[in-house]
C-alpha cells in the first residue's frame, strides 16, 4: 500500500487538473459561442451614434434604461439568428426600462441598412416581424470605444447607470442573454 | 489475502484515475475552439498563393492565373455566388498592366453547407482549399520581360459562431513576357490540370 501511494497521488493530481481544466473549457463554450468578457472594460463610454436618419444619438441619452448594444451587419449570417431574439427581448421588457440599440457596421451604410430592415421579415415566436427596434449605424472608432470588435455579431449589455457590464463575442445564446437581462432589470 | 486484496483494489482504482486524466486531457485538446479564443485577423484567415501558368508568357498568347486560396480550418467564406443578396461574394479583380487583357474569371461552384447559426438554411460557402483562375491575353506589343500583375482578392469569413469583416488582400503574381513564338513550358501542371477552368 506504501509503495502504491504516490502513485495514487499522482493519478489523483492528474485527474484532479484534466477535469478542471475541461470544466473551464466546458464553461467557455458552453454558452453557445457566447463568450462573455469583462476584462478591460470601458465603463460608460461617451459615444454618439448616427441614425438612419442621420440624427444624433448619444449613448448617453439611454441612461436608466438597460441596454443591449449589438453590433450586427447585413452580411452576417449568426447575426441573423440573435435578431428574431432581439426582437422578442424588445417586445418584453421595453416597458421594464430595456432597449436594444443595434449598431449595424456595413460599409455602405444606410443604403444597404434601410432597405434590409424594412424588407427582411424574422420569424419571432411565429409572427413574421422585421426590425422594429432603434437600429443605429456604427464606425470603427465607435467600435473601439465600446472594447474593440474583432468579430460580429458582439452584443454589449450596459446597464441603468450607463456602465458597461458584459460583452459577448459571436453568436449568443439566447437564454444566457435573457437572464443577463433580467438580472439588470 | 485481505492484503492482497487491498493492493489489487488501489492499483484498480489507480488505473481508473489514470483513464479518466487522460480523457478530460483529450477533450480538452479536441474542444472546439471558442469564438473568442478563435477569432483571428480576417485578413489571417486565408492564405492565398499565385502560379501563372506558362513561363514564359509568348507575345500574343493566351494564359492563365490561379489563385489558390487556403481557408483555416474552422472557417469558410461565401463563394462567387452565395446563397443570399445580402451575403458578400468571393471575388478575385485585377489590376491589368498594359498590354494585358482579362478574357474571364473562373470561380469554383461552391459548396452548400449548414453551420450551428444556420441549421435550416444552407449556405454556400468555399471551406479548405479552393482555386480561383483568371484566363487572360498578352497583346501582340505588350512590354517584353518581367512583368507584375497586381490581384486583389476579396471575401468575407465566418466560423460556425462569428463573422469576420469583409477583406481585400492582395496578391502579387509575376510573368515573364517573351517575344511571340518564344519556346514557353507549362508549369504548375498540379494546379492547372485539377482546377475547372482546363475541362
Amino acid at each position: 500500500m506504501k509503495k502504491l501511494f504516490p502513485f495514487l497521488l499522482l493519478a489523483f493530481v492528474f485527474s484532479l487538473a484534466g477535469t478542471s481544466f475541461s470544466g473551464c473549457s466546458k464553461s467557455k463554450s458552453g454558452a453557445s459561442a457566447g463568450n462573455a468578457g469583462t476584462a478591460s472594460l470601458e465603463n460608460e463610454p461617451e459615444v454618439t451614434f448616427k441614425d438612419l436618419q442621420g440624427n444624433n444619438v448619444q449613448l448617453a441619452s439611454f441612461k436608466g434604461k438597460v441596454v443591449l448594444l449589438n453590433f450586427w451587419a447585413t452580411w452576417c449570417e449568426p447575426c441573423r439568428t440573435e435578431i428574431p431574439w432581439m426582437i422578442e427581448f424588445q417586445q418584453k421588457y421595453a416597458s421594464k426600462g430595456f432597449t436594444m440599440l443595434g449598431v449595424a457596421m456595413d460599409d455602405d451604410g444606410k443604403s444597404v441598412v434601410d432597405p434590409f430592415i424594412h424588407k427582411t421579415q424574422f420569424d419571432v415566436n411565429g409572427h413574421p416581424t422585421t426590425m422594429d427596434y432603434p437600429i443605429v449605424l456604427g464606425t470603427d472608432d465607435i467600435a473601439s470605444k465600446l472594447g474593440g470588435l474583432i468579430g460580429l455579431p458582439t452584443s454589449v449589455v450596459i446597464s441603468r447607470d450607463g456602465k458597461i457590464v458584459k460583452r459577448y463575442i459571436g453568436l449568443v445564446n439566447h437564454e444566457t442573454i435573457d437572464k443577463e437581462i433580467q438580472s439588470l432589470l | 489475502l485481505i492484503r492482497a486484496m487491498r493492493s489489487r483494489f488501489v492499483f484498480a482504482l489507480c488505473a481508473v484515475f489514470l483513464i479518466l486524466a487522460a480523457a478530460s486531457l483529450v477533450f480538452v485538446k479536441n474542444s472546439p475552439a471558442s469564438p473568442q479564443d478563435g477569432l483571428p485577423n480576417a485578413s489571417a484567415v486565408v492564405k492565398p498563393r499565385a502560379y501563372v501558368s506558362l513561363d514564359p508568357v509568348p507575345r500574343g498568347g493566351q494564359f492563365q492565373v490561379a489563385v489558390v486560396v487556403d481557408i483555416a480550418r474552422g472557417f469558410h467564406m461565401n463563394s462567387h455566388k452565395p446563397s443570399d443578396v445580402y451575403l458578400i461574394p468571393t471575388t478575385l479583380t485585377p489590376q491589368l498592366p498594359a498590354g494585358i487583357q482579362l478574357v474571364e474569371t473562373i470561380y469554383p461552384e461552391g459548396r452548400s453547407e449548414k453551420f450551428l447559426f444556420s441549421p435550416d438554411k444552407p449556405l454556400n460557402v468555399y471551406t479548405g482549399s479552393v482555386t480561383l483562375r483568371m484566363r487572360l491575353s498578352a497583346d501582340a506589343n505588350v512590354a517584353l520581360g518581367a512583368t507584375s500583375l497586381p490581384v486583389t482578392l476579396r471575401y468575407q469569413a465566418c466560423n460556425d459562431a462569428a463573422c469576420l469583416p469583409p477583406v481585400r488582400v492582395p496578391v502579387q503574381v509575376s510573368l515573364h513576357i517573351a517575344a511571340s513564338g518564344a519556346k514557353s513550358h507549362l508549369v504548375h501542371p498540379e494546379v492547372f490540370s485539377t482546377s475547372p477552368a482546363n475541362k
